[in-house]
């Protein structure tokens, strides 16, 4: 614990066009959106003096987010709602924060607690039903095992721990929704995306993944409980 | 055109090209004005990354977007990834703000930012589905109007705009858009519109001047036609403050080649290099005070959220009041986690002392340009620098802390020898000892020192413009003397590509006849000349060849002082007189002190211009 600073939590959403940004391009936005409000931010001492900010788990280019999270270190206690509202008012739309609270400096960083991530992928194509999207999660995920292969890794999940919830395919007219959640962890993040093509691929279906969206993030209690981080 | 949104069809290619963040808008800074009747679409001809930072068209963007009824949006060429799918899908070029197809823009403006840029120019054009002439465009397409550094030889590109500003667009950017809106409203047809604009002083209408050939088939120079001005002289605003800084630009998401808040502290530079063509069109001097700079570094910071503000202009230390103004940002700065930077220096103390001021911890690194390697070469290129400054300067970065230096040198510049090029050699040399004598003696092993050498292109408009630029395989040659010359422990030795020199010197003083070869390049695939990786010398030499032009005879050749040049019609407000007596004076070895502060050396520009040199009220250290 820094004395004098306060550790505030921030959540936001990468929606709209901004859904084409990457985590770095993400990062500097929102480093510059804190500067623009004129927060009194804690600085790091050292060679390259920046502000103190920490992200929560990357979100990959094409995919957004409706509850991201982000910490800022303040050196005077601003109340909570006024810090959202400069905040909100200097953000571009679709990187727009949605709530701020302050958290105890000793928890955590996100990225550690947050383990849970809910996502929505939208489908589409011609003869894809969700009837047969859904048979076809189920067959996969029921057989455990997963191999994904990214950037020339291969990295095996086992989808028991690494998929933690029913997945759920839906009918939405146009196109097919699946709700998915997948553990997120030091060893590696299952791409939801990648999981859904891989699947129905084994079931001879070639959709196209019109967007993904990760909905939620959530930590984990030793019971098992998810709860958003603010 | 109609004016639809092209996101619908944009978007679904996202996801298979590199980069999307360039293509989204969106950003902090951008304006929307979608019931603007008068719409400006400003193209840089290159990708996002490279054109987001210009400071032209960020100024032209806040000035143009601000007139009433009127709507500035911004364009760039899309990287070749995504031109393939837009020409697969029949996607046009499309703007960045209402993601309209440029064609439905009413005024279409063009920065020359660079002479390899002119591929670029047609990829757009092309893209955006207008015809690449002038005169195949009719009312129903948007004025095509060019400006930019390339402005005082555009010849070359002549034949593909409407309209080209010479000079600075402060004033008349505004008078293009007024003189366009109330001569369509006067139901006035494409060419009279033209005849409206080349009334405007500083606007150059290329249709309305033609080429004149001499009995013995040689170029006369270009004629005014239709009542057009024989000569066009540039644009100049008297007074900077008039116009202030755009201190609420756009705030990029993507990392971009300049990714700081800028503020143009002064505007021109009278040192009076010989070889510098941004020296001679940018005169006079105008600086900022130093009340605005601090204002102003302080607002932008404030409303972009950038943790870097950057002090521009072609020799910021130049500026009357810098040291003030460090001192004073530097207090408003301190322990806010944000920075101030200089993008040049002088070879000199007084510069390294104010890198001193805003390091702040960080000495990544400082850059000085003596540009030659004796001092024969140095006066003849009027670089008042001698070679005491450099070691001088030099032990003052090192014994402050830095480990790195760069330099800047050239090869091929008038009267130049091998010897001068093996003096970069042993400059070097001596920059080296130097800077490890004045490094203790742990630290010696991060010493470096950087040293880029480009070739000389001689530029219109400069007392070189008359000069033969050397051919590429003597270039190749003396950079092999380069090579064997210069250190290799500690040193990191650059040198530019010499085919892209050559083109590069084609089109600088190139004609109207060059507007045939670029267009047949450009049909044979070249884009993005300006990236190393992409530029094929092969495709222009054909071009060349089949339009019958011999790149030599414009780049390689001395010119006699009484031929016409494609340029002559184009004033900077710099004489000729004067350029002449330059030239003279270089191959004497005699030495032009700064006109800013050491008495008029007779460039004829303020009278010319009817400006003067503005100063802050300080004193040049």
């Amino acid at each position: 614990m820094t004395p004098g600073e306060f550790r505030l939590r921030v959540r936001f959403g990468k929606t709209g066009r901004l859904r084409w940004l990457s985590h770095l391009e993400v990062v500097h936005a929102l480093e510059r959106l804190v500067r623009r409000a004129g927060l009194p931010c804690a600085i790091t001492q050292g060679f390259h003096p920046h502000l103190k900010i920490a992200f929560g788990p990357a979100l990959p280019v094409g995919t957004g987010g409706e509850n991201e999270y982000f910490d800022v270190w303040l050196t005077r206690y601003t109340g909570a709602e006024e810090v959202l509202r400069t905040l909100r008012e200097h953000a571009p739309d679709d990187l727009a924060p949605t709530a701020a609270g302050y958290v105890p400096d000793k928890l955590p960083s996100l990225t550690a607690a947050l383990t849970i991530a809910e996502y929505d992928v939208e489908l589409t194509g011609r003869e894809i039903d969700h009837t047969q999207v859904q048979a076809a999660l189920e067959r996969t995920v029921s057989a455990r095992e997963f191999t994904m292969v990214h950037k020339g890794k291969q990295k095996v999940f086992d989808l028991a721990r690494a998929v933690p919830k029913d997945v759920r395919a839906s009918d939405r007219g146009e196109t097919t929704g699946v709700e998915l959640a997948v553990r997120m962890g030091p060893e590696g993040s299952l791409r939801p995306d990648a999981l859904i093509r891989a699947a129905l691929a084994g079931a001879g279906l070639t959709p196209s993944v019109l967007r993904t969206t990760r909905r939620e993030l959530f930590t984990e209690d030793p019971e098992g409980e998810w709860s958003r981080p603010l | 055109m109609t004016r639809a949104d092209l996101w619908p069809l944009i978007e679904p290619l996202l996801d298979r090209i590199e980069r999307p963040a360039r293509y989204l808008d969106r950003e902090w800074g951008a304006r929307h004005a979608p019931d603007a009747e008068y719409r400006v679409a400003l193209l840089y001809p290159d990708t996002y990354e490279i054109g987001q930072s210009n400071q032209a068209i960020g100024i032209l963007y806040d000035l143009l977007g601000s007139l009433p009824g009127v709507a500035a949006e911004r364009t760039y060429l899309p990287w070749k990834d995504l031109i393939g799918l837009m020409r697969e899908h029949g996607v046009p070029l499309f703007t960045l703000e209402s993601c309209a197809p440029v064609a439905s823009f009413d005024l279409l403006g063009i920065t020359l930012p660079y002479e390899l840029s002119c591929s670029n120019i047609l990829e757009a054009l092309d893209l955006a589905g207008l015809p690449l002439h002038a005169a195949d465009r009719d009312e129903s397409h948007p004025l095509v109007v060019g400006g930019g550094p390339c402005a005082f030889n555009p010849e070359p590109v002549a034949v593909f705009f409407d309209a080209i500003l010479l000079g600075e667009g402060e004033e008349a950017a505004a008078e293009i858009v007024a003189a366009h809106r109330t001569a369509r409203a006067a139901g006035a047809s494409r060419a009279e519109v033209l005849r409206a604009l080349a009334r405007i002083p500083g606007v150059y209408v290329p249709s309305l001047y033609e080429p004149v050939t001499r009995a013995d088939g040689s170029f006369g120079g270009m004629r005014a036609i239709e009542g057009a001005p024989a000569v066009v002289e540039k644009r100049v605003v008297a007074d900077l403050s008039a116009f202030r800084a755009p201190v609420e630009p756009v705030v990029p998401f993507m990392d971009v080649v300049h990714d700081r808040f800028a503020v143009e502290v002064l505007r021109g530079c009278t040192r009076g290099c010989r070889f510098c063509q941004a020296g001679m069109i940018y005169r006079p001097v105008r600086e900022r005070s130093a009340d605005e700079v601090v204002r102003d570094v302080l607002a932008g910071l404030a409303c972009t959220g950038h943790a870097e503000a950057s002090l521009t202009s072609l020799s910021s230390a130049d500026h009357s009041r810098l040291e003030e103004i460090l001192r004073r940002l530097r207090n408003r700065l301190e322990g806010t986690g944000t920075s101030i930077s200089l993008p040049s220096l002088r070879v000199d103390a007084f510069s390294v002392a104010m890198a001193r001021l805003i390091a702040d911890g960080r000495k990544s690194g400082l850059t000085f340009a003596p540009e030659a390697g004796t001092q024969r070469l140095r006066d003849v290129i009027n670089k008042n620098v001698t070679e005491n400054d450099l070691l001088e300067t030099v032990r003052l970065a090192f014994e402050a802390g830095w480990r790195r230096v760069k330099l800047y040198f050239m090869i091929g510049l008038p009267t130049e020898t091998d010897d001068d090029v093996r003096g970069i050699g042993e400059l070097v040399a001596e920059v080296l000892r130097v800077a490890r004598e004045a490094t203790p003696p742990s630290q010696r092993g991060g010493l470096k020192v950087g040293v880029s050498v480009s070739t000389f292109v001689p530029k219109s408009h400069t007392p070189f413009q008359w000069e033969p630029q050397l051919p590429a395989a003597e270039i190749a040659r003396r950079q092999g003397v380069l090579r064997d010359a210069v250190p290799r422990k500690g040193v990191d030795l650059h040198w530019h590509d010499a085919d892209v020199s050559f083109l590069e010197g084609v089109t600088a003083r190139g004609g109207r006849e060059l507007a045939r070869v670029i267009e047949r390049a450009w049909r044979d695939g070249a884009r993005f000349d300006a990236w190393t990786e992409e530029f094929d010398l092969g495709i222009w030499l054909r071009a060349l060849e089949a339009e019958g032009v011999d790149p030599a005879s414009i780049a390689n050749r001395e010119r006699p002082l009484d031929e016409p040049l494609p340029w002559d019609h184009l004033s900077t407000g710099v004489s000729r007189r004067y350029l002449e007596r330059e030239r003279e004076r270089a191959v004497a070895g005699a030495t032009t002190p700064d006109c800013s502060f050491s008495g008029c050396t007779g460039c004829d520009a303020c009278d010319e211009l009817g400006v003067g040199i503005v100063l802050a009220g300080g004193e040049r250290r």
